[in-house]
Order: C-alpha cells, then sequence, then structure tokens
C-alpha cells in the first residue's frame, strides 16, 4: 500500500495491510554425508534460524514473515491494517491525529482506531499508530482514506491525506436446488464453490431455516463424522455438495394452505478459513423454494412397504386431502390393468364421504403384486361427484417385488 | 592388489589428468588458509558468540584442514570421493545418536563432518559402495550396459545419444555480492576487502572447496567449481560434446548445483542440468564402463544429486514438475527396497548377507523417506494440502521412536495451519503433547511456539504473544522465537517494540540473527514506521558485513534497498 506524498510534511504517513503472516522455511538442499561438501550445506540448514530442529528438510516451519504483498482481499473477510504516523522532524510535534474512513461504492465507513481518538504530542522519531480492522460486507471498490492532522511550525493545524484503493472480491459461489418431496419435506442441495485463488477450509456450512420449518443436516454419518472426512478443504474452484432436509413444523404440516405458502427455507451460514487461519464468513439472502401445485385433491401414501415378496399381499395407507376451496364428494376406483404387477383386493368404486376444505382422510388398500421386480403403483382413480371429474393417480410411488 | 585401489580410477582415467592441473597452480596451500583465518577471527571476535567461535576453532584447527591438498596426485581424487565406510545422513528424518540442540551443535556437527571427508586408511568397502552408489537402470540402460559389458575389451563404442554431455553455461566468474552491495552503498573503504582475499587464497581443489563452503564464500565457491569442471574437460562450450565422467565429475556437479540452488541461482542451473537430464543414460552407470570400475554396479551420480535435480522445477514455480520426478525416484527406490527384501542385492541381481541387507534397507528406507519429504513440500507448494497430510500421517504411523513421532505431529499441527483448518492443528498439537510427555514433562520452545501459532490462526495475538514469550523463557537466545514475538507485536499494535526486539535478537547472535528472512521483516517494519529507512537498513549491511560472508542470495531484496 505504497502511495507517493509530494508534499513535505513534519510527520509521515505509513499503511501496512496485515494480512496473516507466511510461515517460511530455508531452503532445503542437502547432500549426503560422504558427498564432497559433506555436512557442510547441511549444516547451513541447520543453523539457519528458520529450520525446525529434526525436521529440516520438511517446508513446515515455525519461523513468521510478515505479508510481503497487498494480497487479496475477499467479502466476509476482515481487512486490517497498521496505520502509523511518524514524526520525520527533529523537534515534538503537536497535536496529532488520524482519522481513517472506509469509502465503498455505496457507503462512508469511519473506521475507529481504538486508543487515538484525540490528538497527541509526538516526540522527536515517535510514531502514533494503531491496527484498524473491519468486517469487508461490500464487493468491489473499497478506498481507505486516512487523514493526519498535527500542529505546523506556524501554530495552525495542517493535514493530509492518503487513499489506498483495493478491490474486495467474490469467494464463494454458492448454488442452491431444491426438492419438494411427497412427505411434505423439503430437501436442499447446496454447491458451494471457492473462487478465491488459493484453497480453503469450509470451517463450517450450516443451514439457518426459516420459521416455517426444522432443519437437519446429512452431512454427517451417524456417528457424527463429516460425510467428507476429516478436512473439508477446497482448492481454488472445487465445489462441496451439502444436503439438507428440512420439515415443516408441525403447525403447519397440518394445514396444506400453509405448506402452500411455505416459501422461505432460510439462510445458509459459511464460515471458511484460508492461510493459516485468515477467517471469512458469509450468509446468503433468505433462500426460496418453487412451493409445489397440489391442484384439487393431493394424494400421498404412507407407509408403503419399499420391498415385498412377490404373491404376498400388503397394505397401503393412502392420504387424501382437499386441497380446494369446496367440499368434496369423492369415490374411490381401483383398476388392475392387464399389463400391471398389482392386483387390487377391496372394494372399487367406494364412496368416500363429503370432505371439507383443507379436511383430511385415509384410506387402507391392500394389493398382491404377481410380478418381481420395480413396479410403479398404479390404477388408483378418485371420481368427484360434483363436477364429474376423475383423477388418476398412477405414479404417486413404486414398491421392489421379490 | 586384488582390491581396486580407489585413487587409481581418477588417475587413469582423468583427461586431462588432475594431478597435472593441480600441480601448476599449487603453492603452499596451508599458510594461506591460515593467514586467511586470522583475517576472518579479528572480524568475529567482537560479536560472534563464544558457542561459535568454538565450533570455527575446531573445524580450523583441526588436522583436516591441513590436508595434502595439492602435494600429490593421488592425493586429490582421494578426498574427493565419497567416504567409503558406512552412511550416515546427519540431517534426514532419523538423525544420528546425540544430535544437537539448537544453538550448541556446529562444533559436534563440523567434527562429524570433517570426519567423514578425511582421508582414511580404511580398506575399501565394496558393499559399502554398492550400496550407496545402487540404482536400477530402465530398459533402454540396460541394453547398453549389456553391450558394453559383454563386448570384448576396447570394442564398444556407444552411440552418442546415450552419453550424458554436460558442459558450463554461467561462464562470468562471479562477484561477492555481499561485497558488491556494500561498496555501492557504503563506498569502497568501508566495505574493505575480505571475500575476494579469501577466494584466491585457498587451494583450486576440493579442499579448498570445501573451504569456502565451510567460511560461507559460496560465490567464489560456484567459481572454483567452474575451474575444477573445466579441468576435467565439462567446462564451457562443452555442452553436447563426448565427455568422460567419473564420480568425482559428479561430485564437483553436485557441489556446484548445491551451491547454486542456494543462492538462488536457479535459471543458469536449469541450463546446466538439462543435459544431465534424469540420469538415466547408460554412461551414468558404472557398469558402462567395464574396463575401469570392474565389477562395480549402481550409479556414479550421488543420491543427493539426483534428488537436487528432480526437486529443481519446484524453485522455478513448477512443482508438480518436480513432483511427477520425485515419484519416479521413489518407485525405483521402492523397487531396490523390494528386491532387498527378497534378500536381493538393490538391483536384484546378487543374493546378499543378512547384515547387508539390514545396512542397505536402512539406508534406502532413510532416503525413501528424504524423497517423501521433498514430495511433501512440492504438495505444500502446490497447496494440495491433502496429500500432503496423507504422506505425513503414513510416515508418522510408520516412525519407530517418539522423537519421530512428536516432531511429525508438530509438522502435521503447522500444515493444517497452512491450510487454515485450525481444528485438526489442534488436534495434530495435543497428540505431539502426548507424545512429548514421554520424552520430556514440561513444554519445550517447539509446543509452545506451535500454540503461539494455532493463537495467530485464530486471530489472539495476546495469548500467542504469551505463549512465544514462555518460548522465550526456556531459550532467550532463540532467534525464531524473538521473530515470532516481533511478529506478534506488531499485530498488537506495537510497532516500536516489535522492532527493538528484532534488534536485539541480531545484537545478541548476529551470524543466526542476520537471518534473510529476519532481516526482511526488520526492514518492512523499518519501511512502516518511518520514511527515512536508509541509516537503519545501512546498519544492517555493516553488520551482515561484518559477521556474514557471501550466504545470503539476494540482499538488496532482504534488506528492500534501492
Amino acid at each position: 500500500m505504497e502511495n507517493k506524498e509530494g508534499m513535505d510534511h513534519l510527520v509521515a504517513l505509513k499503511v501496512m495491510r496485515l494480512t496473516k503472516p507466511a510461515l517460511i522455511s530455508p531452503k532445503i538442499v542437502t547432500c549426503d554425508f560422504k558427498d564432497l561438501p559433506g555436512n557442510i550445506l547441511n549444516n547451513y540448514l541447520k543453523d539457519d534460524a528458520t529450520s525446525v530442529v529434526g525436521m529440516e528438510t520438511l517446508a513446515a516451519g515455525q519461523f513468521l514473515l510478515l505479508p510481503q504483498s497487498f494480497g487479496n482481499i475477499y467479502l466476509g473477510e476482515t481487512f486490517s491494517c497498521y496505520v502509523c504516523v511518524h514524526n520525520e522532524t527533529n523537534q515534538p510535534v503537536q497535536s496529532v491525529s488520524i482519522k481513517a474512513d472506509l469509502q465503498t461504492s455505496s457507503q462512508r465507513i469511519p473506521l475507529s482506531t481504538q486508543q487515538h481518538q484525540s490528538s497527541v504530542m509526538l516526540d522527536v522519531d515517535e510514531t502514533l499508530g494503531d491496527v484498524i480492522h473491519h468486517e469487508v460486507k461490500d464487493l468491489g471498490t473499497h478506498i481507505l482514506v486516512c487523514e493526519v492532522t498535527y500542529m505546523s511550525n506556524y501554530n495552525t493545524l495542517a493535514s493530509f491525506r492518503k487513499f489506498f484503493k483495493f478491490e474486495v472480491m467474490k469467494p464463494l459461489d454458492v448454488k442452491t436446488k431444491f426438492y419438494n418431496a411427497e412427505s411434505d419435506e423439503v430437501f436442499l442441495e447446496a454447491q458451494v464453490q471457492n473462487i478465491t485463488s488459493g484453497s480453503i477450509i469450509l470451517e463450517q456450512v450450516s443451514l439457518e431455516s426459516s420459521q416455517q420449518f426444522i432443519v437437519k443436516s446429512l452431512n454427517e454419518t451417524s456417528d457424527g463424522k463429516s460425510v467428507f472426512g476429516d478436512v473439508t478443504l477446497l482448492q481454488t474452484q472445487e465445489s462441496c455438495q451439502y444436503l439438507y432436509c428440512l420439515s415443516p413444523k408441525p403447525n403447519i404440516a397440518s394445514d396444506i394452505k400453509l405448506i402452500a405458502a411455505a416459501k422461505n427455507i432460510g439462510k445458509l451460514d459459511i464460515v471458511w478459513r484460508s492461510n493459516l487461519g485468515e477467517k471469512g464468513r458469509l450468509q446468503t439472502s433468505q433462500l426460496q423454494r418453487m412451493t409445489p401445485e397440489y391442484g384439487d385433491i393431493r394424494v400421498t401414501y404412507e407407509n408403503l412397504p419399499s420391498k415385498v415378496p412377490v404373491e404376498k399381499p400388503f397394505n397401503i395407507k393412502c392420504k387424501i386431502v382437499n386441497a380446494s376451496e369446496r367440499t368434496l364428494d369423492l369415490i374411490l376406483k381401483l383398476r388392475s390393468h392387464q399389463d400391471s404387477s398389482l392386483i387390487w383386493c377391496g372394494i372399487s368404486n367406494r364412496k368416500l364421504g363429503p370432505l371439507e376444505p383443507g379436511g383430511k382422510t385415509y384410506i387402507d388398500l391392500t394389493a398382491v403384486p404377481v410380478n418381481t421386480g420395480l413396479h410403479s403403483i398404479t390404477g388408483i382413480s378418485l371420481m368427484d361427484l360434483f363436477i364429474k371429474r376423475t383423477y388418476d393417480y398412477d405414479d404417486l410411488g413404486s414398491v421392489y417385488i421379490f | 592388489m586384488d582390491k581396486p585401489n580407489l585413487s587409481q580410477y581418477f588417475g587413469s582415467s582423468e583427461i586431462p589428468p588432475a594431478s597435472q592441473f593441480f600441480d601448476e597452480i599449487g603453492t603452499s596451500p596451508s599458510e594461506m588458509v591460515q593467514s586467511v583465518y586470522l583475517g576472518d577471527s579479528e572480524g568475529a571476535q567482537t560479536a560472534i558468540t563464544p558457542q561459535v567461535r568454538a565450533s570455527f576453532g575446531q573445524s580450523e584447527e583441526g588436522p583436516t584442514d591441513i590436508l595434502p591438498t595439492v602435494s600429490g596426485s593421488t592425493s586429490i581424487p582421494v578426498t574427493s570421493l565419497p567416504d567409503p565406510s558406512t552412511f550416515f545422513d546427519t540431517i534426514g528424518p532419523d538423525p544420528p545418536i546425540g544430535v544437537l540442540k539448537t544453538n550448541t551443535g556446529s562444533a559436534a556437527m563440523i567434527t562429524d563432518a570433517m570426519d567423514g571427508l578425511s582421508i582414511k586408511n580404511q580398506p575399501v568397502d565394496k558393499e559399502a559402495d554398492r550400496r550407496r552408489d545402487a540404482w536400477i537402470p530402465d530398459e533402454e540402460a540396460k541394453k547398453t550396459l549389456i553391450k558394453a559389458q559383454s563386448s570384448p575389451k576396447g570394442s564398444f563404442f556407444p552411440e552418442r545419444e546415450v552419453l550424458t554431455m554436460p558442459g558450463i553455461v554461467l561462464e562470468e566468474e562471479l562477484a561477492d555480492a555481499l561485497q558488491e552491495v556494500a561498496v555501492k552503498y557504503l563506498g569502497v573503504s568501508s566495505a574493505g576487502s575480505r571475500g575476494v582475499v579469501r577466494a584466491e587464497h585457498v587451494s583450486r581443489d576440493e579442499a579448498g572447496l570445501r573451504e569456502l563452503l565451510r567460511t560461507g564464500y559460496l560465490r567464489a565457491a560456484v567459481n572454483l567449481t567452474a575451474t575444477l569442471i573445466t579441468a576435467a574437460g565439462q567446462g564451457p562450450g562443452r555442452m553436447h560434446r563426448p565427455t568422460k565422467h567419473t564420480p568425482r565429475t559428479l561430485q564437483l556437479w553436485l557441489t556446484r548445483f548445491a551451491v547454486m540452488l542456494r543462492i538462488k541461482l536457479v535459471d543458469s542451473l536449469m541450463k546446466e542440468a538439462e543435459p544431465f537430464g534424469d540420469f538415466m543414460k547408460p554412461d551414468m552407470f558404472y557398469q558402462f564402463y567395464p574396463d575401469i570400475h570392474e565389477n562395480r554396479t549402481g550409479s556414479l551420480v550421488p543420491f543427493s544429486l539426483r534428488l537436487l535435480i528432480a526437486e529443481l522445477p519446484s524453485h522455478v514455480g513448477k512443482p508438480e514438475e518436480a513432483m511427477d520426478r520425485l515419484y519416479i525416484i521413489l518407485d525405483v527406490i521402492d523397487n531396490m527396497l523390494t528386491n532387498l527384501n527378497k534378500n536381493k542385492t538393490e538391483d536384484g541381481v546378487g543374493i546378499i548377507t543378512e547384515e547387508d541387507k539390514n545396512e542397505s534397507t536402512r539406508l534406502w528406507t532413510g532416503r525413501r523417506v528424504r524423497v517423501l519429504h521433498s514430495i511433501v513440500n512440492c504438495a505444500i507448494a502446490l497447496k494440495d494440502y491433502r496429500l500432503a497430510t496423507n504422506i505425513l500421517t503414513k510416515l508418522q504411523q510408520q516412525s519407530t521412536t517418539a522423537q519421530q513421532q512428536r516432531a511429525l505431529s508438530s509438522a502435521l499441527c503447522r500444515l493444517q495451519l497452512l491450510a487454515g483448518n485450525v481444528e485438526a492443528a489442534y488436534l495434530h498439537l495435543q497428540h505431539a503433547r502426548l507424545t512429548r510427555h514421554h520424552l520430556c514433562p514440561t513444554p519445550d520452545v517447539r509446543e509452545y511456539v506451535d500454540l503461539g501459532l494455532i493463537d495467530i490462526a485464530h486471530g489472539k495475538y495476546q495469548d500467542a504473544y504469551n505463549n512465544f514469550a514462555k518460548a522465550g523463557d526456556q531459550e532467550p537466545t532463540n532467534i525464531m522465537v524473538a521473530n515470532n514475538i516481533a511478529v506478534c507485536l506488531l499485530y498488537m499494535g506495537r510497532l516500536k517494540e516489535a522492532i527493538s526486539v528484532l534488534q536485539k535478537a541480531i545484537q545478541s547472535d548476529p551470524e543466526r540473527g542476520l537471518n534473510e528472512n529476519l532481516l526482511v521483516n526488520l526492514c518492512t517494519l523499518y519501511e512502516l514506521e518511518s520514511a527515512n529507512t536508509g541509516d537503519k537498513k545501512l546498519h544492517l549491511l555493516r553488520m551482515l558485513c561484518k559477521h556474514k560472508s557471501d550466504t545470503v542470495p539476494n540482499v538488496v531484496e532482504a534488506l528492500k534497498l534501492s
């Protein structure tokens, strides 16, 4: 963060961005003991202050090196810098103060320097300095404006400003997909891609659900271990896919109108770290799903077995919900197609009685599987007696017959 | 003599004979060497710590330094030959018993080194030679080697394509870099004229070369390797021309390349290394020379040279290329270990004794670990922390001593910090701590420093400072600890204190304190502090001139001059 300062001022201002320091290792050049240089080069390595005793040949040192360039800065990271004013003269300078602001495309943020609110006297060769922190919440161009004020030789207040410009970039790309399940659960697939220039560790990815839902993370095995293994390390451009299951809260689940209206899923909260623990944190905006269209009648299965032996009758519980605005009078029809692998047992053309708007009823069905394999459950129809319309439900579920 | 005398190889194969060359320039070298020492100790007297001086004393006055460097034709090559006694790699993951502590080590190490370099009146140990030089030629090379072995004497004329034809590219004489910078910024008078004198007053042979290395006149050492390699017929303009390879020429190349790498002359190094390829040409094997090296097998190429060249691309920003080369080396080593496991020699041709097998397995397992370390380093450079973690975890599982276990846990901790995985870093630290309990009951410097580094990852600079300070209580002269304390102080907003900590560290131990990276840190702080940094930097330059020889690769960059 260098900036040319043309005028002669009594004090000089310097600013250094404090990214995390680096761990440095010496240049590792070794020889076998019997080689011409013998152990001389090995001894150089051993004596180097940056090498680790007993692990000299491994470039994982303990020696901290200060940042040597401004580096990149990403949204959600904390911008830290050291602002330092130095008395360049050979006499004390009175009333020195620093003011720092951060100008983004939309706003100007005053940055507090914690220690030096009021102006101080700077003795010869003394410095006035402070570390400034600011969590970056905007993308694009930022300008750090530092203003130094001091008492000039003519007993007037003099001041100068310096500007330091930097670009805040986007660290992550988050893509989401929703699946609305028959069970009213919503599955969220969130793909988090590292678009920084280095590798990052996803320290925490969590979904804060909205008021309507209860979230369950599907990214851990039953014993609590991450499905991604020990390390959620993403090289640049790599992505990691997270899966969440959201169940509507009971008061919402019981009301088909509320479910149909529950669009807000929640927010993804992501914490990542990069070089030597440099931390960043982002929260997405409210994620919204496309709510399913239920039409007039919603039919779902409950307790549907996943597999049944061939020729052995099995039961299905079928839930029928009136999603329309009027009372329905329904007739249940069961048809066994010629090529169907299921044969229905029980009464077809059964009247189900009136169903209020939002009301539900359960019916128990029995079927006999006649062919092995994976088969859809077909042949259920409901007829609305009032408008004489028949609804077919041929693809609501499947069962494996063995 | 039924055993081949090593010195004979050179006597009969050198073109031009080495003896001739050396006789021309040789004049009583020991006197000159001594006079140079006086100058050096004078400069060092004021500030070098007692420990360091002790170590220098040992190396300078030890009998090995008055080697008969120029006196006869036989002594020259013998010194350059790898000592035939057992291989003993002091730097690897498996340090010898009784290895030194941080600061006090140099004396013992230099003595060790001298032992290895001195001429020993030991009988030639054929097994040790075979073990150290072992390498399996690839199928192409094997064909030529069989031809060489089976042809009647004098009737084998190899194709050009199978020959390794190196030559020196970096022709100009390198000047003492520190000296040059000093003259530019301090003027001729203050700069003195240290390096030049030194370089011209050592003997022009391997002993002189080691002398330059030991005293840190690295650019002069590169110049001397050029002289010696030129005398061996592989000098400037010799690239792509047939030449004679000996273990000696390859040792000279190793020395040249190693030093060039240290002082970061990587571009020239890449060019000069290119003709060697992967050292798989048949003329890099002893079997290529049945007349000279009867019954000797393996490669003329020192293992460290093979490794250095394999790692080379990682120094020019191509770690993935280095990684490929290192995996090829690893594969050959694995094949050799498999052969050994079947009670065969490394190349799978002969049968060996149990004792021989154990020695070989030990040597090659050690080298294998060294290669794995290099692969980890490439992975770190590529930020492929997954691979680095996998390899280190495997090495940890295989390590046999508590020291190794602990050192690897500590390294894994820092590896995780590099990746940003702070939680994992802490787990490794705890593991390291458990192992440390078996070694010593209280936390040591390494543990405190690792703890401090984790604090830094959490952004808790005060806590980090406290941990580093505890480390500093244990080793007040530890440069790394002082440096880390200074870095913490800066992040805590205490610039002036940070500067003073670093300055004190340099004062207390200039030899180690004038470290390139510490200088970078200090000059970074100077630049933040004030617009007028010139005097302070020049003071550091004067300190460098006083305490260091020509070892810093880039003085101007380190001091942020210009």
